[in-house]
């Protein structure tokens, strides 16, 4: 037995150097390396994870914020069809009251017109009797030389207006 | 003549070896200070600097050193995971993971050129060149057995621990001498011989695990080393000499030098592959493998 450990060199003082260095790495590694490595390993794991987690959040959001944004954008677009809707009623009422205006207002112009025509025409004749029962006048002192009075006149006249049917 | 040809070469290949035999040599005027525990210091110092340098100031982004020693230790605790279990893993990984780093590192020194080839002899053959080095100052720190036989002690010292924190004292008998695979009633008397002298062989397996684990490691890394010198001193041997034995001392280990690479590190593999079997074997319940 002394032979073999003599052979293999085997010997207390060594062994035991080679046990204390390898403990030795083995605490430094353990404190030092593997340690505050899984740690970090672990840190970013979780890190992933929560990641994961939130990215999941975010989309589930996004999906109910879609879905809000498509309620309201349906809701607006019934609101804005609504409002061309009445605004198209509203529009075609006005159109129609405006029109009735303009051709009652056009019908009053036209009777205002014929009126003032009618008077027109009625003060033209008297006018054109006026002138009628003159030239009569002038032509009756003329042909017959004489000087006549208001009362021939007014006479003469009254039977030519009375003669002139215009 | 040709028969007497390969212990001519053998004896003339002795002085070549580079670790100075099986026993790490001491170094001069150090007392029992062998250039294994002087390597063995060199590598944890390495490590543990490194490491120290990578996680100084983490971030939450990793970037260079970080970045590197984040990927080792993260590929390595899912490896450990996966053996040992998610119940175990937190407890085993710190012990499986320096074992690997530092077994992995150790074997790679080695390969560093010098190692076992820079030292001490007798007799000069030219400046700063011996015939022989007796004594050299690098050894590859797991070609000496005083090292994996105290990986191995180290390993089992917290197997034990680990062992009977997740079983119990008690507990961890059962699991030994105990019925295994759910027996009850009579039959379960009955075969409990049977049992117990399976946990006396379990007992004598236990037992051995620290030379199996330790004389592994020491041969693969020890013949590794004497197979690159061995090739190293091959061009001499067939009888070349002065610069063609010198490129062919470059040009023959070259080959070895990958394979040792490969080997360095299937030997932490296999060392950590096997210890968390190990931790695995006697931390599962046994209701857990009738699940």
């Amino acid at each position: 037995m002394g032979g073999i450990l003599e052979t293999f060199g085997l010997a207390w003082p060594k062994f035991i150097s080679q046990v204390v260095i390898v403990l030795i790495v083995y605490l430094i590694l353990s404190k030092y390396a593997f340690g505050p490595i899984l740690a970090m390993l672990e840190a970013r794991r979780q890190r992933i994870a929560d990641g994961e987690e939130n990215l999941k959040k975010i989309e589930s959001e996004l999906e109910k914020a879609e879905e809000k944004v498509q309620g309201m954008l349906d809701e607006a677009n019934s609101d804005a069809e609504r409002l061309i809707t009445e605004a198209r009623e509203s529009a075609e009422a006005v159109r129609s009251q405006k029109t009735q205006e303009a051709v009652k207002e056009a019908q009053g112009i036209i009777e205002k017109a014929r009126e003032a025509s009618k008077l027109e025409h009625e003060k033209a004749m008297n006018e054109l009797k006026n002138d009628f029962g003159r030239l009569v006048i002038d032509a009756t002192s003329k042909v017959t030389g004489k000087v006549l009075d208001d009362a021939d006149q007014k006479r003469i006249n009254d039977e030519t207006a009375g003669q002139v049917a215009l | 003549m040709e028969a007497n040809l390969p212990i001519t070469s053998l004896d003339s290949l002795n002085p070549l070896l580079a670790a100075g035999g099986i026993a790490a040599p001491e170094i001069p005027g150090f007392g029992w200070l062998t250039n294994s525990i002087f390597v063995a210091a060199v590598v944890t110092t390495c490590v543990v600097l490194f490491t120290r340098m990578a996680t100084k100031r983490m971030e939450l982004i990793p970037s260079g050193k970080q970045n590197f020693v984040e990927f080792i230790i993260e590929f390595l605790y899912g490896q450990v995971e996966g053996i040992v279990g998610k119940h175990v893993a937190p407890k085993a990984f710190p012990l499986l993971a320096t074992v690997f780093i530092f077994i992995l590192t150790a074997n790679w020194f080695g390969l560093i050129p010098g190692v076992g080839t820079i030292g001490f002899g007798e007799e000069k053959v030219a400046f700063l060149s011996l015939k022989e080095v007796t004594h050299p100052i690098l050894r590859p720190a797991t070609a000496d057995l005083n090292m994996t036989l105290a990986l191995a002690v180290v390993f089992m010292v917290v197997w034990a621990w680990l062992s009977i924190s997740e079983l119990g004292l008690w507990g961890t008998i059962v699991h030994i001498f105990g019925p295994k695979g759910g027996l009850q009633g009579f039959l379960k008397y009955a075969l409990m011989p049977i049992f117990i002298f399976v946990g006396i062989i379990e007992v004598v397996s236990i037992v051995f695990r620290p030379m199996s684990l330790s004389l592994r490691l020491l041969g693969n890394i020890f013949a590794g080393e004497t197979l690159l010198v061995t090739m190293g001193g091959l061009g001499e041997l067939l009888g070349a000499s002065g610069f063609v034995a010198w490129i062919l001392s470059v040009v023959f280990p070259l080959p070895f030098y990958f394979m040792e690479i490969l080997v360095g590190a299937l030997q932490a593999t296999v060392f950590t592959l096997l210890c968390g079997v190990y931790i695995k074997l006697s931390t599962t319940h046994d209701d857990e493998d009738h699940h």
